[in-house]
Formats: structure tokens, sequence, C-alpha cells
């Protein structure tokens, strides 16, 4: 019985033939039930996004049950297998558990840390499991997964920096004015893009929330959006002295907040420092605010360095995640060792414990006249006979299954006490 | 005994410190937990060395300039500790230590006493309440780095591990305004003890000893900050300023206290 995933991915694989492979829900249980039926595979899971096609497979004969999925998979689609058989990657047995765990835990994404795909793996494994082809091995395989998944999100960053444009800037934010409750914002201009920041904005406290537009009725429509208030136009200093974070996205030619402006409004501030987050092409904010104390402006470019400074974190904290996935990987091919042994213990306990019981049976036939305490007797020595012969072939199978060698003393063991054909 | 309790708590600093600056660096988690566990451990044997030394000397630890400073180190890790816990400010400890650990070197025993005759209760008082004034203002010193570092980070827009590790502005700038609130008070009335207690025993306020006339001046920077806070609105970038200002001449201070020749000892 052998454990292998075979599939294709945003790492090898372009993405014409990613979703020429793609499967929905339905054709997904229908593949399935068609594997079923073939007798080749004991158990599968099909995971399917728009980054990665793959099957995890527990098979007695690997070889052909990667053929089988693949040569299904391919008539399902209507893809030409020999496509597909040059883009295949394969990972068996230890390696096949840490590609599980490394694409639980984001690891594998194309943005590291992406938290969508931990999803999907949960939907592909519930999937798989109401159609009966989930055995004990993925079952302990994927919940594992989901357990590491979540161990890695929480003792490591790899989630932590925003990897967005306007959920940088709310990070930005937080790090000027340490919580955003009760903090006041004014979005200038209706763009998607600064109603996108306004909503990250208000979901972490931020309120009131201004809107102007020198399109008057579309600064009412946003404001009726985001339950914030329209603002006049030429009241936008006003606002400005009134609010901590300015989010601007104006179609203007020119600058719409002047320094001088901004200068003004800082006077009255008393301190209260003035956030502004650009999101115009070409800039709304003058360039030189913020050579103003208190005042910080960061425009669209500065906005995608922060995203790149935030990857660049993202992926150092990847390389300690990496390693937190080897010791997970390690440990459970450590119980996965005991799994494979634990058959063939039970087995020999069982042969022994029926050579037992079938001869006390006889023993105590032949003498009629013993007492109980003699039959408590022979019960007593023949247990401990029966568990003093096993102590050593047990212990032989559980050492060799954690030095990764079972196969062969697992083959002797069944050769040596008659329990039949694994 | 005392002594080798504090060469041991001096170690545990030298540890704590070099944790802490790891920590601030690599963002190892498991490097803040042991520093945290340095700091404690270093902390407590410098309690035990403090305590030793009282019982030693059958008098409160502070009748010498070396005694004091090692008592204003001890308040400072106390109030590292606290503030840490508090606050959840994990790098803290890798902006304050440094200090402590300077401050806890200064420790080479000396027979030369702060007064001439060390009588009267008020004595000890002046130097108990002088010394938690300059704690706290050590606090205030590195919470005042932390903000222009950060502030540094937020204004290059090109962002460095700092700015992952170091808090929010506002944070830091309400860390500096507490410590110097807290700590200005202590200070005040310690200084007011000390020039009462030198009019009595010295014969006069304004006699020329260089660590009263510069705990003058620092006292002045501090009240002008503070006033300036209170009433200017003054904040982030200036206080700062102010803070490393007031924070280098109440260095000055202490050396004055430690190395150079007046009534305070040295």
């Amino acid at each position: 019985m052998a454990l292998f995933v075979s599939g294709l991915s945003h790492r090898n694989a372009p993405v014409e033939l990613r979703e020429q492979l793609a499967v929905d829900e339905d054709k997904l249980r229908e593949l399935l039930r068609d594997i079923a039926a073939t007798n080749v595979v004991r158990e599968a899971i099909i995971l399917s996004t728009c980054n990665r096609v793959e099957v995890y497979v527990v098979a007695d004969v690997p070889g052909e049950a990667r053929a089988v999925m693949f040569r299904q998979l391919c008539r399902h689609r209507g893809v030409e297998p020999t496509a597909v058989e040059a883009a295949l990657y394969t990972f068996a047995e230890g390696d096949a558990v840490r590609h599980a765990f490394r694409v639980a835990s984001s690891l594998d994404s194309m943005v590291i840390g992406e938290p969508q795909i931990l999803g999907q793996v949960k939907d592909a494994f519930a999937l798989a499991q109401s159609c009966e082809a989930v055995g004990p091995a993925l079952h302990s395989l994927f919940t594992q997964a989901f357990a590491v998944a979540k161990k890695v999100r929480t003792e490591t960053e790899i989630a932590r920096h925003a990897v967005s444009v306007s959920f940088a800037a709310v990070e930005l934010a937080k790090k000027i004015f340490a919580g955003l409750e009760g903090k006041a914002v004014l979005l200038v201009g209706a763009g998607k893009m600064s109603e996108l920041a306004a909503r990250h904005l208000v979901e972490q406290g931020v309120f009131p929330v201004y809107v102007t537009n020198r399109t008057w009725a579309r600064a009412q429509e946003m404001a009726r959006a985001l339950s914030g208030t329209a603002v006049p136009f030429d009241e936008l200093s006003t606002a400005l002295a009134a609010v901590d974070i300015v989010v601007t996205s104006t179609g203007a030619p020119e600058p719409v907040i002047r320094r001088e402006t901004v200068q003004r409004v800082m006077h009255g501030r008393r301190g209260r420092p003035l956030f502004f987050i650009d999101i115009a092409v070409p800039r709304d904010v003058e360039g030189t605010v913020d050579t103003l104390d208190d005042v910080y402006c960061y425009d669209i470019d500065d906005l995608k360095q922060v995203v790149d400074s935030n990857i660049r974190e993202r992926v150092r904290e990847a390389h300690r995640a990496e390693a937190l996935v080897e010791r997970e990987v390690a440990k459970f091919l450590a119980k996965l060792g005991d799994v494979e042994v634990i058959p063939t213990i039970v087995s020999l306990r069982e042969r022994l414990e029926a050579i037992r019981t079938g001869e006390v049976k006889r023993t105590l036939a032949r003498l009629p006249g013993a007492t109980l305490e003699t039959r408590e007797a022979i019960e007593a020595m023949s247990t401990a006979i029966v568990n003093k012969i096993l102590h050593a072939p047990i212990t032989k199978l559980r050492e060799s299954s954690r030095a990764g060698s079972p196969r062969s003393w697992l083959e002797l063991v069944h050769e040596l006490f008659g329990l039949g054909r694994r | 005994m005392h002594q080798t309790l504090l060469t041991v708590a001096i170690i545990g600093y030298v540890a704590a410190t070099g944790l802490a600056l790891a920590y601030l660096v690599q963002r190892e988690e498991v490097l803040h937990r042991l520093a945290s566990l340095a700091t404690l451990a270093a902390w407590v044997l410098h309690t035990v060395a403090l305590l030793a030394l009282a019982i030693h000397l059958a008098r409160p630890p502070l009748a010498t300039m070396p005694e004091a400073v090692s008592v204003a180190a001890w308040v400072v890790v106390l109030l590292e500790i606290w503030i840490e816990r508090r606050y959840g400010l994990s790098v803290l400890g890798a902006f304050v230590l440094p200090v402590a650990l300077v401050l806890s070197l200064q420790s080479t025993p000396t027979r030369t006493l702060i007064g001439p005759t060390l009588s009267g209760a008020w004595l000890w008082v002046h130097i108990g309440l002088a010394l938690v004034g300059i704690a706290a203002l050590v606090l205030n010193f590195a919470g005042a780095v932390m903000y222009l570092l950060q502030e540094h980070q937020l204004r290059g827009k090109r962002l460095g591990t700092l700015y992952y590790t170091l808090p929010a502005l506002a944070t830091l700038d309400r860390l500096t305004y507490r410590t110097l609130a807290f700590g200005f008070p202590f200070l005040t009335t310690g200084l007011i003890l000390g020039v009462l207690w030198a009019g009595t025993a010295w014969g006069s306020v304004f006699t020329f000893d260089p660590l009263a006339l510069s705990s003058y001046v620092a006292w002045a920077v501090y009240a002008a900050t503070l006033a300036g806070r209170a009433a200017g609105g003054w904040h982030g970038r200036r206080a700062a300023y102010f803070a490393i200002l007031g924070f280098a001449v109440l260095a000055l201070t202490l050396g004055a206290g430690l190395f150079l020749p007046g009534k305070h000892g040295g």
C-alpha cells in the first residue's frame, strides 16, 4: 500500500493547461465514482483550484493508479493526455506528506500565505469524503495537514502583513495612530479603489466617514454606500481639519490638496497627525506636504513599495514555516510507521491468544477435579508465557517502523507465525 | 557574598541585553522569551544582592554614588519589566537594558559618602526619590529613541525591520509623555529635598557641586518639556528631541557624581 500525490500547479504548468484540467464539483463526484469502480485506487482526494490540479492517492500499485487517475481526468475534460503527462509532478510517501502540509499551509501558493487555499483543501477533502473515497490513511493525512496549516498561521507571521495596496494602507495607518477606533476618514473622489480602502478602514473601527466629490450626486451616492456623510467639494479644507485619514482618488490633472492648505489646517490640529493615502494618478496631494510635521503621505508607488517589503517579510517567515512543516512531517511519518505495523501486531496477538485459549481448554478438560485456584494458575501461567514470547517480536516491529524499514520484519513475522498473506 | 551576587546579576544583564538586541534584529519569539527570562532572573539576583549589601552595611545601600546608581539600575529594570508587560512592548528591553547595564556596572565600592554625615531621614528620601525619577526618565529616553526610529521609517517610506517590530507612533508618544509625567514629580521632590538638606548641612544652597549644578540644568530641560507638552501642544518629534537632551544632561549629572570631586563624593 503506498501514498502518492501527483498533479500540476502554477509552478510548472501554464494557465492554459491548468484551466483545461480544472474540474467542477459535479464532475469531481462523477470522476471519483469512476475511479472507485476501477478497483485500482484504495483512497483518493482530488484538489482542483485555479492554481493547481492534484490527486492524493493511496493504492497498492502507485504507477498503475496514477495512470488510471489521469487517464480518467483527461477523458472527462477532453484533454490530450500526453500534454498533461509532460507537466506532471509526483511525490511519494514522505514527500507526499510534505507536499500536502505545504499546500494546506499556503507555502506552495502563488502569493505565500494567502488564506483561500486551506478552505479549498478542506472542500476537496469533504467532497471526497461524501463520495466515500477517503479511507484511514488520507483521513489522518488531511486532518493533520489542517492542524499543521493552523499552526503555521499562528506561529509564524506568514499571513500577517498585507499584500494588497489597500490593506497595506490600513496597516500604515495603524503604525501611525495605534488603534483606528473613532478616527475619522475623508474620501476625496469616489473611485473603486478608495471605496475598498474605506471599507477596510471602517472594518477597523474608523468612524465617521466623510465623502466629497466634484459631482455632488456621486458624493451622496458613495456616502450612502459607506454610511457616511457627503461634504460639498468647496468645503474640502474644513473637512481636512476634522479628519485623521484622507483617501484621495480624483481624476484631476492637478493636485487638489496643496501644501499651503494642509499647513493652514495643521495649525488648528494641535499635533494630531494627518495621514494621506493618495491612490490617484496623477497625484491629488502635492508631493511636498509630508515635509510638514505630523503629516504622512503615501502615494500609489509608496504603497506598492510597502507591499514589496511585506512580501519580503512573508518570504522570510516562509523559511521559518518550512522548518516547522519539516518537523511536523517527521512526527507524522513516525506515527504513520506505527500505523503500518499495528495490524500485524494485532493479528500476532490474536494468533497466540487463540493457541493459548485452545490449549488451556483442552488441558482443563482433562483435569475435571481441578480447583478454582488451579484453573486460575493455569490461565495466569499461559498468559504470562504468551506475553513473554510476544515481547521481543513486538518491540522489534515497533523499532523497525521507527527506523523506517519495517517491511522485511513484517514479512518475517508473518512467515514465522503463519499469519497468512498481508 | 553580595559582590558575587552582583557580578552574577550583571552577567545576567549582559545576557538579557544581548538577547533583547538579537530579538530586535531577528524577531524570533524564542529570543524574546529568553530575554524576558534572563531579565527577570538577573533582576531577582540584583534584588538579593542589594538586600545582602544592606544587611552587610546595616543601612540602605544608597549612601555612596556607586550604590545609588546600582539601585537606579534596579528601578530601571523593574520599570522595564512592568511597562513591557503592561503595554505589550516586546522590543522595549532592547532600548532600556543597555542603559540599565551601563548603570549597573558602576558599582565599584567606594568609601566616600554622599553626605558628610549621613544623618537624618531626609537624605535617604532625597536620594530615593531622585533615583525613581531618574529611572522613569531612562524609560522616557528609550521611548523617545523608539519614536524617532519609527518616525524615520514612516517618513522614509522604505520599511525595514524596525517598522515591523516597533509599535505605533501614537503608542510611543504616549509612553514618553507618561514616563515624563511620572518621573518629573519624583525628580522635583528629590531635588527640593536635596536643596533644603544642602542648605542646612553645607550651609549654602549654591555651593559648587558638579552633580547639583548639572541636575538643575536637567530639571530645567524636563520642566520645559513637560510645560511644552501640557500647555504648548508639544508632542512627537520635538518632545522626543527634548527627552533625549534631558537624558544627556542627566547622564552628565550621574557621571559628574561618579567621577568628579564634589560634595556628592566621587
